[in-house]
């Protein structure tokens, strides 16, 4: 897996709900989970040309309590459908497991990152170290990743999967 | 270094110490699953290929959300999560009429102890914390639990919360459960464990306690429970044969914060639409006129929350406008309640009483609000559609709610109480 993104910066502000904001709630409630669908209504009610600006690669920088709201996954199967990266000051709990459930490469939290770039700059973010440098401002920030455990559920591409793997490992213990 | 209930806990049930920040796989005491999940956990395990659950004798499956089946679809539901339990051999199945809610009978039967840990598909087992058990919802994920026996965890800090002074007249335990999420925040709660202590707790009941380990995962917090004491051994020895340990937080154990809390300084409280830690004095919503009204739900459905609404309603009538659903959240507090005289006072008001389970608030399935109206209820949450339409949902204690079906309007209960 290719921990390493290199892209443009999407910034975005605080308590951005996860239902609505991030992914329309009717795909949450008709339980799509299809990151090609979903791709297609990412930040759709905030900016509707936002799915045809991303280029896979570019990195969401967004504030606190990223993904608030009832924890739906739907929205980071749409981020990772672009093949976007995440970097948030914080994510509510419920959320963050959706994050790594969806198999989605994130840095969180980051206090202060949103300070750090802003949108249209040239980002390249290592999400296995944690590394996040701002090759516009040509500054680096340092913070910590998320924890090996978790990367190893990401890295085999998400819940479904490391089931799928720990199921194979019981049985052939 | 010390450890806090929740370490102490987590590291039994992992086989090593932990403390908090570390990623885990502990291995639950008891896992559980209500009747609208079952299906759905089937599913997922036929899709992984897994026809054997880690241990049958470890599940414990309840009919709660839907205890009646109103349409024909729910029936055909209701007798595929029989021949689910059959197929995989779940010994622990509390069908409808047999347990009630599963937040609550399983402490009732003796089944939930201080220091179990448990696994569940459902948020509010957090209820388990009233006797000094970790009990943590994984929702979805409750398939991985049952086809592997573990599931990844991060250790939570513990938040401890220390309770001082009594409850004063015409308040309860619901009053402060919401005041105090209100009052420490979701910054401070965020991923953490409540643990509840204090010289306070020792006029708090069991009952109470439910409702205090109820609220906090509102506000993001992991899960809740109550130090266990000489109360939590004196309801539960006549209910288990099992040893019984009062486990504590060591002296030098870390804590995110400590605070201290004052009982004596609150009165009644209700939560405004549409969240349940928008917490205001009653003053703020009074004379709001209602037409719904319902008291029950694993926040406020045991024996004293309706013996609390039964005081306020005995030898009155409910308002002509209003529908007032009591659900008692057990068979044991319905059958309790028959014995007191509770449901004679309630049918005498005029109130429907419900099986028992969860009662409308799970998802307004059963004695729904319809559009525009207003309810004022013991429920767990406001947010709009809880109770079936997208009307206004006031969140407040038995009493204020027993009060208000009354006067047809958001009521001080301690309007009603002074003629004592």
């Amino acid at each position: 897996m290719n921990w390493v993104y290199r892209g443009r910066c999407w910034r975005f502000g605080d308590n951005l709900a996860i239902d609505g904001e991030i992914m329309p709630l009717r795909f949450a409630l008709s339980r799509e989970t299809d990151p090609n669908v979903l791709r297609d209504f990412l930040m759709s009610e905030i900016d509707p040309d936002f799915p045809k600006k991303v280029k896979p690669g570019d990195i969401i920088v967004a504030g606190r309590r990223f993904g608030q709201g009832n924890p739906h996954i739907q929205g980071f199967l749409g981020i990772r459908g672009h093949g976007l990266g995440l970097v948030a000051e914080s994510i509510p709990r419920g959320s963050f497991r959706n994050a790594i459930n969806a198999g989605l490469p994130f840095l969180a939290p980051c206090a202060g990152v949103t300070a750090a770039c802003e949108t249209g700059d040239e980002l390249e973010v290592n999400f296995e170290t944690g590394l996040f440098r701002n090759l516009t401002r040509g500054q680096d920030h340092q913070y910590q990743p998320i924890e090996p455990e978790l990367r190893e559920i990401v890295a085999v591409g998400g819940w479904a999967n490391h089931v799928r793997k720990r199921l194979a490992q019981t049985t052939t213990a | 270094m010390g450890q806090t209930i929740s370490e102490k806990i987590l590291s039994r049930a992992t086989g090593r110490p932990v403390k908090a920040g570390e990623i885990i796989y502990p291995k639950p005491d008891l896992v559980t699953c209500h009747d609208w999940y079952v299906v759905n956990f089937d599913k997922a395990l036929q899709e992984f290929g897994v026809t054997k659950l880690f241990d049958p004798s470890r599940v414990l499956i309840s009919t709660d959300h839907e205890p009646v089946a109103v349409a024909p679809a729910s029936s055909e539901r209701q007798k595929r999560v029989r021949e689910i339990v059959a197929k995989y051999g779940i010994t622990q199945f509390y069908d409808v009429g047999r347990g009630g809610l599963g937040h609550i009978f399983p402490i009732e039967m003796g089944f939930i102890r201080p220091g179990m840990f448990v696994e569940a598909y459902d948020t509010h087992v957090t209820n388990y914390g009233a006797v000094g058990c970790l009990g943590i919802a994984f929702v979805v994920e409750v398939s991985e639990i049952m086809a592997l026996g573990s599931v990844w965890m991060k250790v939570p800090e513990t938040v401890r919360v220390n309770l001082h002074g009594k409850l004063q007249p015409g308040t309860s335990m619901r009053d402060v459960a919401q005041k105090l999420i209100a009052d420490l925040g979701d910054e401070l709660i965020d991923y953490s464990v409540v643990e509840f202590g204090g010289p306070g707790m020792i006029d708090i009941d069991i009952s109470g306690r439910h409702t205090l380990c109820n609220t906090p995962l509102e506000i993001g917090a992991k899960s809740a429970l109550v130090e266990p004491d000489e109360a939590t051994l004196a309801y539960l020895k006549p209910r288990t044969k099992e040893p019984l340990e009062l486990i504590k937080s060591d002296a030098n154990a870390v804590f995110r914060k400590v605070i201290d809390y004052d009982l004596n300084k609150i009165g009644p409280q209700v939560a405004v639409p549409p969240t349940p830690d928008n917490v205001h004095p009653i003053d703020k919503a009074l004379g709001t006129p209602i037409q719904h009204a319902f008291i029950g739900s694993c926040a406020s459905g045991n024996f004293k929350d309706l013996a609390d609404a039964a005081a306020i309603l005995k030898d009155r009538r409910i308002h002509p406008d209003v529908r007032l659903y009591v659900t008692p959240a057990t068979q044991e507090v319905a059958l309790e309640a028959t014995r007191a005289g509770l449901m004679e006072i309630f049918l005498a008001a005029g109130a429907t009483l419900t099986q028992a389970g969860c009662g409308p608030c799970a998802g307004g399935r059963i004695g729904a609000m319809a559009e525009g109206e207003t309810s004022i209820n013991t429920g767990t949450r406001n947010d709009p559609r809880r109770l079936g339409a997208s009307g206004d949902v006031y969140l407040a204690s038995p009493l204020t709610v027993a009060a208000s079906a009354i006067a047809g309007k958001i009521t001080d209960p301690r309007s009603m109480l002074a003629k004592e």
